[in-house]
């Protein structure tokens, strides 16, 4: 019989001397990023520690089920269905922040930063996805800014000023709105494009998009990464402040809805649905 | 329009909502002729399946006429009478085109409520949760369907709502559960769960070749439909001792060749192992109860098939030891009604399947709550409610 598999022991490389822990509200990987943390910091005890937690886990996930599953709130679902992760979690006891492919954080004050060329104190993150279409085909659709608009809908309008250069506008909570040029610094036709903000954004930003072969008979795979690099507080948590939605969130939507564009030609919307809410018709 | 909306846990009213438009270029519109209940709405009615809203339409399971249709459909017409899958399928994703439609990749815009549960998101579903997408269900006069051209199938010339409304989702589900058998000649299949979808399955494994069929459950009405319009033979678990110990005897002391479960997280039983799954789901700390699923673990032969159709969200206590040592097989899904709907159809055009006995009762759409209320306790012998929306 196998052994239990235990938790890595390894370094992890986002232990950056200087990174400012996530204190925002809390999404999956913010969960990873405060346990990683704490369990790197005491080797003595951690398998203890590790116990403990996850059955606090598992215990707070029954409790949070519950409450959600009262409260038949949208609040209360989102409850719930943390809750069932928890329980998930708790029970299967290991921590997704150690080997989670395609998902790499790294809080930049360093060389990082420098490389990306714009201020220190950002976070990036990447997310991938794997889809039907050869690369080239996926790079000239990526390109379109019509496409661009439509995948971004759900965070910025996002319109061609000139070559090469797109005017993006995000529509912040409390009514504030960010605009931005950005322009394409870096491009391997069908494989790599990369884009910065030009000087003086209110928000300093860059991003690629690489698009590599998929195994087998699946086509490419497409790697997206967004910095943001807002004015004040952490990075992410000032991100969050102003768009209301953590970079990585960002990402994996912006890469799902340019998945279905491509594949089918639409990206799924209940947006009108009908509903015994709202006047009949929810947006949501 | 009027449509069947969840409130609430136990609060099902029929309201006025909004008409629902074509959204995207592949959708049509259809006019609703008839409905059904599924097994699986319970779950969330219930209260065990989170991610409902108040005022949600809810139903599934459906047929209608196309009455609108979005300028990028291609072969589904207007005046077209079809007979539409639960799951939202696109087509193109690489699960769409290896047959695994429930996975589709495309259709569920609320991917991030259901991707930290299972890990990736699964296809949208009419009337079933945001987590699954959060459409506006068919228990209505109208109902949004999304690529249409994959997900609309022509009902042939001739053959009644009844007898097509149940490829909606109970046969497909059945017949997949069956086809994961792999059954050979000879095979006895167990199917716990005599309802639509366990009967459908039943059926469905002696039209792929078995020799024997059992059905399990406790209602006398459910196990005499498995009887005389399916030609299974039944168990009724109330009744015996041991459900273990009669399949043993029945199979020479082998075993069920394959063991499909149709009922799901919220199974009855009578031993202890219910009362300790009744407990803990009434405390919230885990969702579902899992007898029959455990039942059918055990009972099947070493070297058989699992095949579990019945719906779970996450469960402890799950005698994985059992499935391991035995080298047991587990096959399981969502259904994938787009790849089984035109052999069914067939199935049905030539006579050798008629799901219509399923639909013991039938109301309009303002009677569509005490429907639910009847098929939730099996009054009056209910094993279908079908509503009849227009």
């Amino acid at each position: 019989m196998a052994e239990k598999p235990r938790e890595s022991q390894a370094p992890r490389s986002r232990s950056t001397p200087g990174a400012v822990p996530f204190t925002g509200p809390s999404r999956d990987w913010d969960w990873h990023d405060i346990e990683a943390r704490k369990e790197g910091e005491g080797r003595a005890g951690t398998e203890k520690v590790g116990r403990v937690r996850r059955a606090a886990r598992a215990f707070l996930g029954g409790a949070l089920l519950g409450m959600g599953l009262k409260s038949r709130s949208v609040g209360g679902m989102a409850m719930a269905f943390a809750g069932g992760r928890l329980i998930v979690r708790g029970t299967r006891g290991h921590s997704l922040a150690a080997g989670l492919p395609g998902l790499r954080k790294r809080a930049l004050t360093g060389r990082g930063a420098r490389e990306e060329g714009v201020v220190t104190g950002g976070t990036v993150m990447e997310r991938s996805i794997t889809i039907q279409k050869p690369g080239h085909e996926l790079y000239r659709e990526w390109r379109v800014a019509e496409n661009l608009s439509r995948v971004m809908g759900h965070f910025a309008d996002v319109t061609r000023t000139g070559p090469d250069v797109l005017h993006w506008k995000v529509q912040g909570p409390f009514g504030r709105t960010f605009e931005w040029d950005s322009h394409v610094v870096e491009e391997q036709p069908g494989e790599f494009l990369r884009w910065e903000s030009l000087k003086g954004a209110q928000v300093p930003n860059s991003g690629w998009v690489r698009f590599r072969p998929a195994p087998g008979d699946w086509g490419t795979v497409v790697t997206l990464r967004l910095f943001f690099s807002p004015p004040g507080g952490t990075a992410a948590d000032a991100a969050m402040k102003l768009f209301g939605e953590v970079p990585t969130a960002l990402a994996a939507r912006a890469l799902r809805r340019f998945k279905s564009l491509v594949e089918t030609g639409e990206i799924p919307t209940t947006n009108p649905n009908p509903a015994a809410r709202d006047g009949g018709q929810s947006s949501s | 329009m009027r449509a069947l909306c969840w409130n609430g846990v136990n609060d099902l009213r029929v309201e006025t909502v909004a008409d629902p438009a074509i959204v995207n270029p592949r959708d049509v519109i259809l006019k609703v002729t008839m409905s059904t209940t599924c097994g699986s709405d319970l779950h969330f009615i219930d209260g065990y399946i989170p991610t409902m809203r108040e005022g949600d339409v809810i139903g599934h399971e459906f047929m209608g006429e196309v009455v609108d249709v979005g300028r990028d459909v291609k072969k589904v017409k207007k005046g077209d009478r079809v007979v539409v899958p639960s799951f939202i399928c696109c087509g193109s994703c690489w699960y769409c085109q290896h047959d695994l439609y429930s996975l589709c990749d495309n259709t569920n815009p609320k991917a991030e409520l259901q991707e930290p549960v299972f890990g990736y998101p699964t296809a949208g579903i009419y009337g079933y949760t945001h987590a699954f997408g959060g459409y506006a269900g068919a228990h209505a006069q109208y109902v949004r369907v999304p690529h249409a051209d994959t997900d609309c199938f022509l009902v042939p010339e001739g053959l009644k709502d009844e007898q097509v409304l149940f490829l909606s989702d109970a046969a497909p589900t059945g017949y997949m559960g069956a086809d994961f058998c792999n059954i050979h000649p000879g095979d006895t299949v167990a199917v716990w769960g005599c309802g639509g979808v366990g009967l459908m399955a039943m059926k469905s494994a002696f039209l792929l070749g078995a020799s024997r069929v059992i059905g399990i459950d406790r209602f006398p009405e459910r196990l005499e439909l498995a009887r005389t319009r399916v030609g299974a033979e039944t168990l009724n678990y109330a009744e015996v001792e041991s459900v273990l110990d009669l399949l043993k005897e029945l199979t020479g002391g082998r075993g069920p060749d394959a063991c499909i479960d149709a009922v799901g997280m919220e199974a009855h039983g009578t031993g202890v192992e219910y009362a300790y799954d009744r407990t803990k789901q009434a405390l919230h700390l885990h969702s579902d109860r899992g007898e029959a699923l455990r039942q059918a673990i055990l009972a099947c032969r070493k070297g058989g098939t699992l095949s579990i159709l019945g719906v779970y969200g996450v469960m402890d206590k799950f005698p994985i030891g059992a499935i391991m040592n035995k080298g047991l097989t587990v096959r399981t899904a969502q259904q994938h009604g787009q790849k089984y709907l035109p052999r069914l159809l067939e199935h049905v055009k030539k006579g050798e399947l008629d799901p219509s006995f399923l639909a013991t009762h039938r109301f309009n759409l303002e009677g569509a709550p005490l429907g639910y209320e009847m098929f939730k306790k099996k009054k009056d012998g209910c094993v279908r409610a079908v509503f009849l929306p227009n």
